[in-house]
């Protein structure tokens, strides 16, 4: 049995009448990448701050390494946490924030991994500049450094890529996914369901507290009941596949088609518009996460 | 402890709010100093102007007159912004989270703050005597004075004893506004807005005084924290420390260990969401 590297078991956070966590219980084992899914307010964050030790759950545990999470703990150096938007000193320049921070631990500045979290921060001069003259972007990168001034086994992040555009998320990602194979495990919160697609490997989904599925990204998308097509006429295809009978929808799905599948098999669908005199180029039974996250929210409600 | 000790006292020294508090401590005396200067007092306009009848006689004295005038108003304020400002400015910044998911023990983290505070606490009252002694002596000159004089306190201290006073006044009013300094921190843990704290430590010091001036209130007034706060000038007016200055020693220890036990359950408890 693998050893889980974070794990939750029976947690559950009440803030008075509130239940923000209910019985929560998931693991992320060694060099999982697992995405953190839910809408405002599912207990995400609340989650995670649980996972090292800002938030005191309860009832139930977060544990990191085998170990029971609790505030100050030594195993907090082999994490490296970014928790909602990048905060810092604001009358301090980036460099001196990075150090500040690194020697409050105790340890050498020159001992921490400074010159590959400046590539990352990729700040230039600026870094040399007070914090508060930087733009969301600069300080969410600037976050990203500091988070892996230690070198750290495990990465709990929250949100990484809020505030930075397009490009600054692709190279976040792209970070992600090289920390990945460098066998990092990561656990992230996002709201954008395509990057946790992207990026991701595993993912927890969440809802009002409650866990609704944990599984890997892949049998998350996998599904019988919908089939995605791309074919050489699409109105055509939705003239014939209107006509197929257990076929109960058909939506646009630029460039194809999504077809939501009753008792139909996929290759009567396949035959029908073959017979149909339209050409099938493609046919996969995978969706999109964000299809398969709103039919999980669906189910719940 | 000490590293982030160290850590956090680099971040105040470098923080604006600093410069501008340990300034107002150096400005203010340069400013009396000045304005007794140019404009002597003399002993007929009231006993009130006595101390500062006597720092234009030895510059010795200036810095006793300027620590009699700043530690009932803008001290306060300085420390209690010290104190206030401590965990509450990191809060609401957001950057406590970033600092406590750290190997760092809350415990640590707190005792590294509450220190900080203190020592520039402990600045500023030491800068308020020493500008004072630079300034008086440029100015009046470091004369041997007679303390009994009309006007003066009364007896007769030599220059070392005035200086070795002055020292242990300037402790004095630094330990006894460590209750101001203990409240500041602890309600610093309980909010994310450091005005609040700063306004509750302020607080403080403004209710104990105008409660202890009301005798109706009877013996209470001699557990308040402010009741032995002037009592540092005793040991220009008798030999040594008098019972007073004794019980105002005594006294800030309870607030003390009260208002940072309080900031210590309260913060290892507290759920971090700043």
């Amino acid at each position: 049995m693998v050893t889980k590297v974070l794990e939750v078991a029976g947690l559950t956070k009440r803030f008075g009448e509130v239940v923000a966590v209910d019985d929560l219980a998931f693991g992320v084992e060694p060099g999982q990448v697992c995405g953190m899914l839910g809408p405002n307010g599912a207990g995400k964050t609340t989650t995670l701050r649980m996972l090292v030790g800002l938030v005191h759950p309860s009832s139930g545990e977060a544990r990191l390494f085998g170990e029971r999470v609790r505030a100050g703990a030594a195993d907090l150096a082999r994490v490296g946490t970014m928790i909602e938007h990048a905060a810092f000193v604001p009358y301090l320049s980036g460099l001196t924030n990075l150090r500040l921070y690194w020697e409050a631990g105790g340890g050498r500045f020159e001992d921490a991994a400074l010159d590959d979290a400046l590539a990352i921060a990729d700040l230039g001069d600026a870094v040399h500049r007070k914090v508060k003259t930087y733009s969301q972007g600069m300080r969410q990168r600037l976050g990203l450094a500091r988070m892996l001034l230690g070198q750290p086994e495990v990465l709990v992040l929250d949100e990484p890529t809020n505030g930075l555009d397009p490009g600054e998320m692709r190279d976040v990602r792209d970070l992600l996914r090289r920390l990945s194979e460098r066998g990092n495990t990561v656990l992230l919160s996002s709201h954008l369901l395509s990057e946790v697609e992207q990026v991701c490997s595993h993912a927890v989904v969440m809802d009002r507290g409650r866990l609704v599925t944990t599984g890997t990204v892949a049998d998350l998308t996998a599904s019988v009941g919908h089939l995605y097509l791309e074919v050489d006429d699409v109105s055509r295809a939705r003239t014939v596949l209107a006509a197929v009978p257990g076929v109960r929808g058909v939506t646009n799905e630029a460039p194809g088609l999504l077809v939501e599948l009753g008792t139909t098999e996929r290759r009567e669908i396949v035959a029908a518009l073959v017979h149909g005199g339209v050409g099938v180029e493609t046919v996969t039974s995978r969706r999109r996460l964000e299809d398969a996250f709103l039919g999980l929210l669906d189910e719940e409600d | 402890m000490f590293a982030t000790f160290r850590a956090e006292m680099v971040k105040q020294w470098r923080r604006p709010r600093t410069y501008v508090a340990l300034g107002i401590t150096v400005v203010v005396p340069i400013i009396v100093g000045i304005a007794l200067k140019a404009n002597p007092p003399s002993l007929r306009e009231g006993r009130n102007d006595g101390l500062f009848f006597l720092a234009t006689k030895s510059g010795l004295i200036l810095p006793v007159a300027a620590l009699r005038v700043m530690s009932r108003f803008l001290l306060v304020i300085v420390v209690a912004m010290f104190a206030g400002d401590a965990i509450a400015s990191e809060a609401s910044w957001g950057n406590l989270r970033a600092l406590l998911v750290r190997p760092i023990g809350r415990g640590r983290l707190l005792g590294a703050k509450l220190a900080s505070a203190a020592l520039l606490a402990l600045i500023a009252t030491v800068l308020i005597s020493i500008t004072g002694l630079v300034v008086g002596g440029i100015a009046f000159g470091w004369h041997p004075i007679d303390l009994s004089i009309p006007g003066g306190f009364g007896f007769q201290q030599s220059n070392g004893e005035i200086i070795r006073n002055l020292a242990l006044a300037t402790v004095y009013v630094f330990w006894g506004l460590s209750p101001v300094i203990a409240l500041g921190f602890m309600v610093s843990t309980m909010t994310d807005a450091p005005a609040g704290a700063i306004f509750a430590a302020f607080g403080l010091y403004v209710v104990s005084s105008i409660v202890d001036a009301i005798t109706a209130v009877g013996s209470i007034r001699y557990a308040l924290p402010t009741h032995y706060f002037d009592s540092w000038s005793d040991l220009f007016t008798t030999h040594g420390a008098s019972s007073d200055m004794v019980r105002g020693a005594l006294l800030p220890i309870g607030y003390v260990l009260l208002f940072c036990g309080i900031a210590w359950w309260w913060f290892r408890r507290k759920d971090i969401l700043s």
